[in-house]
């Protein structure tokens, strides 16, 4: 029923949003009106000049990607819409770090099986982190941990092949909390498949 | 419920986008300036235009932080007199003058424009007095990118330099970070994470024309422009960890700029053509330099363990960054010409520094709002925007 709901109010807002993009008139006649700007001249302590309007944005197109966007969709976790992932699927780690837990090592061996048993099985290993510190390090630091993951999966015979990475550094947490408890929740390799 | 909040915030931001976008918004500047500023008096603007033009140019006067606005025949240094109202070949005939305490006119313009741009004439406006009197250039008329997101959506938004007249010209259900404006101003590149995976996007603001410009596997993200925007430089990982390198927009094939096991990411231009970055290469997040081919790295950073997301100023003696100190982070700035190191704000989750144009003002998130700061760390302003709100990037003076 919750989810039932937030697709409607979804399906609300993007309506909302298509008449918003359709209200673009106004800045489309910006453009079509270039304006023009005269200095009164002549008299001292005066200044003449004249410069183009040209900066003003004009005709916002919007484009909703919801749909896959521009390039092909697909991937192993393209269908997942934000679902939250069961817990024998996360791997969690401390803040700067992209070492496995050893606490970490029995998820990483079930799925690395799981892997092991169905070759064509292929699986998007996610990266993420907490908020903190600059967006992009970030995103870097999120494809460390996957890689990681990766590695260790690898060392137990899955195949490179069977492994898709991504990174979201901070920009998908699991908890929104600002707080240590939030953070942890937040430092995580969710392995999808 | 929390999501039902979230996203009417979101739904009620976009409204304001759309067809509110001249009336109050959920969007506003708060006037968070620290200091005294110089009193001028500006009075209403007659005439009748639908624009308080007099209003419009206080306030951007005194988010300058140099300015302390006063109303009408109170004592000044200067005083901003002034008329708006229907009249010219194009609907609106707006005139103001600027004069000094003794009554000596300083500025006498006139405007004609469409009922459309009263709002930017307010802006230039305001250009024109802080420029005649402080001698540097002004942000009124300038604008922003920034990205906000909430109720699943992520939203690219390019708003003026206050905060109003705000549009969507990206949204989606997937992530979108690290917008960028090219030197022209005409075009934001950006990474989107579109079909699930990322790729970095040029967009041309003014027609909605996009080119994605990378989708190689792995990261591809921190696009930034070369100073003659003809190059973009950004993050790719497809050779096994992130990496720079530079494309050539009329051609295919990025160049490599970095090599080794670390990280490097995150690079912007200096206007000489050579590349700052983050790299932890030393053990911690810290900034370099090399040359616009690449080779030897120079380190920038020695103070703390973690700088990154570094913004140059438009004349380069200044690199904006990240800085963490006692576990918080803050946005710090280095003097390249004495090599000065000077933490900015108090601290939290600041992140995202960006330049204005003017070179005399950082634009930054604080991880849920805007703020910016002025180089001097003398004017401060917080910008109130509903939802969260980050990644913003100040756009380059127009053509």
């Amino acid at each position: 029923m919750k989810n039932r709901i937030r697709t409607l109010i979804a399906a609300a807002s993007l309506a909302l949003l298509a008449g918003c993009a359709s209200t673009g008139e106004n800045t489309e006649e910006t453009a079509q009106d270039a304006t023009a700007q005269q200095g009164v001249a002549g008299q001292p302590g005066q200044e003449a000049y004249s410069y183009p309007y040209g900066q003003a944005p004009s005709g916002y197109d919007t484009y909703d990607t919801s749909g896959g966007g521009l390039a092909a969709a697909g991937g192993p976790a393209g269908g997942r819409a934000g679902q939250a992932v069961s817990a024998d699927r996360i791997v969690y780690f401390e803040y700067d770090s992209a070492e496995i837990r050893p606490d970490s090592q029995g998820i990483i061996e079930a799925n690395a099986r799981a892997l092991n048993g169905n070759r064509r099985t292929v699986t998007q290993l996610e990266g993420h982190t907490d908020e903190r510190g600059s967006r992009e390090y970030n995103v870097a630091l999120g494809e460390r941990r996957a890689n990681s993951v990766r590695q260790a999966m690898i060392a137990m015979g899955v195949s490179p092949q069977q492994i898709r990475i991504v990174s979201y550094g901070e920009e998908r947490p699991a908890a929104a909390g600002q707080d240590e408890q939030s953070y942890a929740l937040n430092r995580r390799v969710e392995i999808i498949y | 419920m929390k999501s039902f909040v979230k996203i009417l915030g979101a739904l009620m931001l976009l409204l304001g986008v759309g067809s509110l976008a001249h009336a109050e918004l959920t969007i506003d500047v708060s006037k968070g300036i620290e200091g005294r500023g110089i009193p001028i008096a500006i009075a209403p603007f007659g005439g009748g235009a639908p624009e308080n033009i007099a209003g419009i140019v206080a306030s951007d006067l005194q988010r300058t932080g140099k300015f302390a606005p006063q109303p009408a025949g109170a004592q000044a240094d200067y005083s901003v007199t002034g008329q708006a109202g229907p009249g010219g070949s194009r609907g609106y005939l707006v005139q103001f003058q600027l004069a000094g305490a003794q009554g000596g006119q300083l500025l006498n313009l006139s405007f004609d424009v469409p009922p459309n741009q009263l709002r930017p004439v307010a802006h230039r406006i305001s250009d024109l007095i802080y420029e005649k009197l402080t001698g540097e250039k002004g942000l009124a008329g300038t604008r922003i990118a920034f990205v906000t997101a909430g109720g699943g959506g992520w939203f690219l938004v390019v708003a003026d330099a206050d905060g109003q007249n705000p549009q969507v010209i990206l949204r989606s259900s997937q992530p979108i970070m690290s917008p960028a404006w090219s030197p022209d101003g005409s075009r934001l590149a950006y990474v989107s994470f579109e079909g699930r995976r990322p790729q970095i996007v040029v967009q041309e603001v003014s027609s909605g024309a996009r080119r994605v410009v990378s989708a190689a596997p792995g990261i591809n993200g921190a696009p930034s422009w070369a100073p003659n925007g003809q190059r973009l430089a950004f993050t790719l990982s497809k050779d096994g960890n992130p990496e720079i390198y530079a494309l050539d927009l009329g051609s295919q094939s990025p160049v490599r700029l970095t090599s080794g096991g670390a990280i490097d990411t995150e690079p912007v231009w200096l206007p000489d053509g050579s590349v700052v970055f983050t790299s932890d290469r030393g053990g911690s997040p810290q900034l370099y330099r090399i040359g616009p081919g690449g080779g030897a790295a120079q380190r920038l950073t020695f103070e703390g363990d973690y700088n990154a997301s570094p913004a140059v100023s438009p004349d380069g003696r200044y690199i904006a960054m990240v800085h963490r100190r006692g576990g918080r982070f803050h946005i710090a700035v280095l003097d390249m010409k004495n090599r000065q190191f000077r933490v900015l704000t108090p601290g939290g989750l600041d992140e995202s520094p960006s330049f204005a144009p003017n070179g005399k003002m950082i634009i930054y998130s604080n991880g849920q709002r805007l703020n910016a700061i002025s180089v001097d760390g003398s004017v401060k302003q917080d910008f109130v925007l509903r939802g969260s709100v980050r990644d913003p990037v100040w756009a380059p003076y127009s053509r």
